[in-house]
């Protein structure tokens, strides 16, 4: 038996005005949760970039560090190496005028050549011929110069010239 | 006149209320300081990039120096490095004496930076000349020689002979990490 005129409304446990809010709210929240993660995310990345950049400017310095080494070093090689050089050239150099030095008629049978000091053995016609073209030259080189005769059965001078270069005098002049 | 609330109307009013608090203690409590922090990494992270730009500008400044150097040094520095080879070394210089010959190395002393192996060398010429161009010669070798006092020259009929100690220089160098990269 029906006791009213109209249907009953079906009655929900929710009711629209609800759904509605609970709606917004979602979405609100939905939306506060994505820009956190977002946020979130981001924040992790650039600690990781971050990371990332931190080890490679250590790299960086350590492999500066390492190069500018290397380039003192080679540095060091190149000024060493044009200091051999030169010293091979100023041999070279040094050697040439003592030969240049002797005259014909003095004849060289033997030259030591030390650091300060040098040393001849030959035989000449006479002292003067000696003392004029050859001891004069030496004595403008060397500091100190010693020459000992020995007269020979054709009537020459073997003789035995030592000169000396003294470093602090040289290190004054 | 009298105002009535439902009680459905309490309902959504104190879930309103409920979840307005919610997302005000979310976004001040958990939110705000994230972007805080997401700021901050950005800003260090700019901050390093740009330290890392600008030791990165003095790396290839620094690299373009040493591979320059390296491109006018080749000689040296390959001379320093190679091992002296007495066989190699009289042959090539030879041509300069009628005779030469060297002593074996001496066991490396140490000078500065670099090991210094000591030979004796003996040699017959028949003028000066043939010194002076083994002089020259022996600054374009394949090692770094120096040619040491004492020096001593005797007659011998109608030669010279000479005899004279060199030295050898070699790299005593440690191996280095950006030798492996360029």
């Amino acid at each position: 038996m029906r006791n009213s005129f109209i249907r009953p409304r079906t009655k929900s446990l929710i009711s629209p005005e609800f759904k509605l809010l609970f709606f917004f709210f979602s979405i609100t929240f939905a939306m506060l949760v994505s820009s956190y993660g977002f946020l979130k995310i981001k924040a992790v990345m650039y600690e990781t970039t971050r990371a990332e950049l931190i080890n490679k400017s250590e790299i960086l310095k350590t492999d500066i560090i390492n190069m500018n080494q290397e380039i003192a070093f080679i540095k060091i090689e190149k000024q060493h190496a044009e200091g051999v050089y030169t010293g091979n050239t100023v041999l070279k150099e040094s050697i040439h005028n003592l030969f240049d030095l002797v005259p014909q008629k003095i004849t060289l049978s033997k030259a030591d050549l030390k650091e300060d000091e040098l040393i001849l053995y030959g035989i000449t016609p006479n002292k003067e011929v000696y003392e004029f073209l050859l001891l004069a030259p030496l004595r403008s080189i060397f500091h100190r110069s010693y020459t000992s005769y020995y007269a020979m059965e054709n009537g020459w001078y073997s003789f035995v010239s030592k000169n000396y270069l003294d470093r602090e005098l040289a290190v004054v002049e | 006149m009298k105002f009535h609330i439902s009680r459905q109307m309490i309902y959504i009013l104190s879930l309103s209320i409920v979840f307005l608090i919610t997302v005000f203690v979310f976004a001040f409590a958990v939110l705000i300081p994230m972007g805080k922090e997401y700021r901050v990494a950005r800003m260090d992270t700019k901050k390093i990039s740009y330290q890392v730009d600008m030791i990165q500008g003095e790396y290839d400044k620094v690299y373009k120096n040493l591979k320059t150097l390296k491109a006018d040094n080749r000689h040296v520095i390959g001379a320093y490095t190679t091992i002296f080879n007495s066989e190699r070394f009289s042959k090539i210089h030879a041509q300069h004496f009628e005779s030469f010959s060297l002593s074996q190395l001496s066991s490396p002393t140490q000078e500065d930076d670099f090991a210094v192996y000591e030979v004796n060398t003996s040699t017959l010429i028949n003028s000066p000349q043939g010194f002076y161009d083994f002089l020259d010669a022996v600054n374009k070798s394949d090692n770094i020689v120096s040619v040491n006092f004492p020096i001593h020259f005797e007659r011998d009929a109608n030669l010279i002979k000479s005899s004279f100690t060199m030295h050898v220089y070699a790299a005593n160098k440690q191996e280095k990490k950006s030798d492996k990269e360029l």
